[in-house]
């Protein structure tokens, strides 16, 4: 294409950061467009510095690629300031690796990480020159599909997708691109294929269900239109995780990216059962790579990328099961090569002297707690197995092994949220600076700095926490305060975010079909890039909501009943609603839960899934 | 406690001066991303470079002029420093063994000039204006008449001085070697300052020309053909 390149090249100068509209990145797959069967543009709902350190897409970028006739390219959001010039030179959204525009393209897959990337979504087709709404894309190709975490409620998108992707990618997206490839060349139309794709386990086609609602405004029936589509759609999930594809090579980007850097997956789904925490459930269950293999690809990767920094990836890395041998393994490598070896979710509760000793090896700046809430008591509701005696301990050995700087994360509006709960959140800052100061000077860091950061509480589908209403605005603002009020020491930093975000993302997480008409209509009056403050523009969803009849507090504040149907209960995510509901009621109780290496728990996922401790009793 | 790394190694170094090109897609890494992309594609040729000492070791490189975003050249000079002494094609081979688009090695030599020795550029410049080219060049001619050539410079803030902008006359330091008419468009050859006293840009004369003529500059080909020293001779 070379006219989209020169009219591209026209602009470049004039943009910041242009590198990252013109492709050519080392590791960027190019290929011989008359070679290839089948053409799948992935794209990422937000700009290129966020998606490019996406690690999903990485690997479904190199599986694709790695069959010799199928190409898969980028494309990502562009910023505002060049999206406009796209428009006004008619440059349509193109794929960074061919320069083509993207609409002439087999698939066009969206990965959905966050709610507020749906604008971006209708953002980008609209750009590609293509309807947003599915029904109106007539034509067989480009079919628009969507996955990642958000997929396990996709009601509030599901008008504009053609199908989704339910749970972990890497077979499936074989599968159906296998199928693609077979039915093209007998012409099908759109439905012929979208009903044998259906079949699939783990496909989810939007338009074969029907949707019917209570007079009360809840949903009172999803029921298939077609044979083919089952009555509920089960998650892909990876059973032999150790040998699952895994990309010898990143794109390296030019340009700095959020997190510029090779990483390796270590283990998928969490042991914790954390009750907030939609990832803890929808990614069950948990599985890890053997050190070997994990040691391999840390090489493959950092050989083939060139990255002086690697980073191990997983919702808690300190939970695979040999941690201290994989770290060791791991920095004699990193050390002998000049490389950063950096280790995010490292969780308190299991660090030991050996283990900080390590990350102190690595140069790590500060430490970073999330015990989410501010009390024991409201811990065990939300199951967030972490004692004040254990954040204590980690501080004193972080103190005295020269850290300055801690930062804790909580949330508020959780279930069950007392006054006290939210005090003890500055009383357990409070605390760390006496602890700090206990400690004789020339044991210590020099400096301290507690650093409170609060969000507000969100619940999402597909965790025990689904039914619970979310705290009002003002409500929130009020707890606020209260910490405010209570934090008495020049060492105690205090931010939270902004509420309006976090009831919009409540609504668009629980969400149902009713609500695609607001997107879009939020989407028309120029709503995109919602995640970044600066664009962020409340008034124009408050415009939207109006318009549209919809209200926000029955999706976001409401409590629903254990016997609710939900708008995702057609989709399968293995872990059972009596699960579910019992979790529910154990936290109202403060009851806590053991994690699935103390001892199965039996949410439901079957032991053929390949989970490490699964119908396990006792490890 | 932390000790610093390569602290007790005795290193000799071999110092090395590269010439790369940077074309195509590669012309918009910025001079800042240039750096790191480069450290990344030494790794990835596992050469055996050489680390500055310290807590932080981190590789020697040195760019001793930046060429400017946009701009194609196959005479950029980098320059490195190694642990071990190996032959010039062996380096240049390593290194082109994985690079990205529009990127690569020409040449690896031993150093002769020191970087401070840089006084010039220069650089052929393709452009598709929106008139004739023949109104073009007239207009060209027109521009280079000029008594003085001024521009406006940004000033950065010193002591005392807040950041500004003043009136630079740029003429006296275009040195035209050739503007003619090609293929619709004009083709110019030009020697320009370059370096560490004086820094003029093919950009910064484009813009002039356009904000002077009132031509528009639809399409714009540069390309960095040459680094010169004071004395006229060749940058190796
Ligand atoms: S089946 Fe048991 S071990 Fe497996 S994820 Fe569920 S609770 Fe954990």
């Amino acid at each position: 294409m070379k006219e989209i390149q020169q009219k591209i090249e026209r602009l470049l100068l004039k943009t910041q950061k242009p590198a990252r509209y013109i492709g050519g990145e080392l590791g960027s797959v190019v290929k011989d467009r008359d070679k290839v069967d089948v053409r799948f543009a992935f794209c990422f709902p937000d700009v290129y510095d966020v998606g490019m350190s996406h690690l999903g897409m990485k690997i479904l970028y190199g599986l694709k690629n790695s069959r010799e006739n199928w190409w898969c390219e980028r494309a990502f959001m562009p910023e505002k300031d060049f999206e406009q010039q796209m428009r006004e030179n008619g440059i349509p959204l193109y794929a960074l690796e061919s320069l083509d525009p993207v609409r002439d393209f087999d698939f066009i897959g969206f990965t959905l990480q966050y709610e507020l990337s749906y604008t971006n979504v209708l953002e980008m087709l609209d750009l590609a020159g293509l309807p947003v709404f599915a029904r109106d894309r007539k034509a067989l190709t480009p079919l628009v599909v969507g996955g990642g975490p958000c997929v396990c409620n996709p009601e509030p998108v599901a008008d504009f997708f053609d199908l989704f992707i339910i749970g972990e990618g890497e077979e499936v997206n074989i599968e159906l691109l296998e199928l693609f490839e077979r039915m093209k060349p007998q012409n099908p139309t759109k439905e012929e294929f979208l009903r044998e794709a259906a079949k699939i386990e783990g496909i989810y086609v939007p338009a074969f269900y029907d949707i019917s609602y209570n007079d009360d405004g809840t949903v009172r029936e999803i029921k298939p239109n077609v044979p083919e589509a089952p009555a509920r759609v089960k998650k892909r999930v990876i059973k032999d995780f150790d040998s699952v594809y895994y990309p010898e090579s990143f794109v390296v980007p030019f340009t700095s990216i959020v997190h510029d850097r090779a990483v390796v997956e270590v283990l998928r789904g969490c042991i914790r059962g954390c009750r907030f925490c939609q990832a803890g459930f929808i990614y069950r269950p948990f599985r890890e790579k053997n050190i070997d293999t994990i040691a391999k690809q840390t090489r493959c990767l950092c050989e083939q990328t060139g990255y002086e920094q690697v980073s191990l990836s997983s919702l808690s890395t300190s939970d695979h099961p040999q941690i201290e041998k994989l770290l060791d393994t791991l920095a004699d490598y990193t050390d002998s090569e000049n490389i950063n070896l950096s280790l995010p979710s490292l969780r308190i509760d299991n660090f030991s002297d050996e283990l900080l000793e390590k990350i102190a090896s690595v140069r790590k700046s500060g430490l970073t707690f999330a015990p989410e809430a501010g009390t024991q008591r409201l811990r065990d509701v939300i199951n967030k197995n972490v004692t004040e005696d254990e954040i204590m301990n980690t501080c004193r050995m972080a103190f005295e092994a020269g850290y300055g700087t801690v930062k804790l994360y909580f949330m508020l509006g959780l279930p069950e949220e007392r006054d006290e709960d939210v005090v003890g959140i500055a009383e357990l800052a409070q605390k760390i600076v006496d602890l700090y100061f206990g400690i004789p000077k020339e044991q210590r860091a020099s400096t301290i700095q507690v650093s409170l950061s609060t969000a507000t509480f969100v619940p999402k589908p597909f965790t025990p926490f689904e039914f619970e209403p979310q705290a009002l605005p003002e409500e929130i603002d009020r707890r606020q305060k209260l910490i405010m009020d209570a934090i008495h020491s020049k060492k105690i930093r205090f931010s939270y975010h902004e509420q309006k975000i976090s009831k919009l993302e409540a609504v668009l997480a629980r969400g149902d079909r009713r609500i695609c008409d607001v997107i879009y209509t939020a989407w028309k009056k120029g709503c995109t890039l919602d995640s970044w403050d600066e664009h962020f523009r409340p008034e124009l969803w408050d415009e939207a909501f109006e318009e549209c009849g919809v209200s926000r507090e029955f999706y976001a504040n409401r409590r629903r009943e254990y016997d609710e149907v939900m708008p995702w209960s057609h989709l399968d995510y293995l872990v059972s609603r009596e699960f579910l509901i019992r979790e529910n009621k154990k936290a109202h109780a403060a009851e806590t839960t053991r994690n699935c290496r103390e001892g199965c728990s039996g949410c439901g996922i079957k032991q053929s899934y390949g989970g490490t401790y699964c119908g396990k009793v006792n490890s | 406690m932390l000790t610093p790394k390569n602290q007790s190694l005795i290193i000799e170094r071999w110092e090395r001066r590269l010439t790369f090109a940077k074309e195509g897609r590669a012309r918009y890494i910025s001079h800042l991303d240039l750096m790191r992309t480069m450290q990344r594609a030494i790794k990835r040729a596992r050469v055996p470079i050489w680390y500055t000492q310290g807590f932080n070791p981190h590789m020697y490189l040195m760019f001793p002029l930046a060429l400017p975003l946009g701009t194609d050249s196959r005479t950029e000079s980098m320059d490195i420093s190694l642990t071990e002494d190996i032959p010039f094609d062996t380096l240049l081979k390593m290194l082109n063994s994985s690079m990205p688009e529009g990127l690569y090695f020409v040449k690896a030599a031993l150093p002769v000039r020191k970087h401070t020795d840089i006084a010039a550029a220069e650089y052929e410049v393709e452009i598709a204006p929106d008139v004739p080219a023949a109104e073009a060049l007239a207009k060209w001619q027109e521009f280079m008449a000029q008594e003085e050539i001024n521009i406006e410079k940004r000033t950065k803030a010193k002591k005392g001085k807040k950041p500004g902008v003043k009136q630079v006359d740029i003429k006296p330091h275009i040195d035209v070697l050739c503007a003619e008419e090609r293929e619709n468009g004009l083709f110019f050859r030009m020697r320009l300052p370059a370096g560490v006293e004086l820094n003029l840009n093919t950009g910064t004369v484009m813009d002039a020309f356009e904000s002077f003529s009132g031509v528009n500059i639809v399409d714009n080909y540069t390309k960095r053909t040459k680094i010169l020293c004071f004395d006229g001779e060749e940058f190796i």
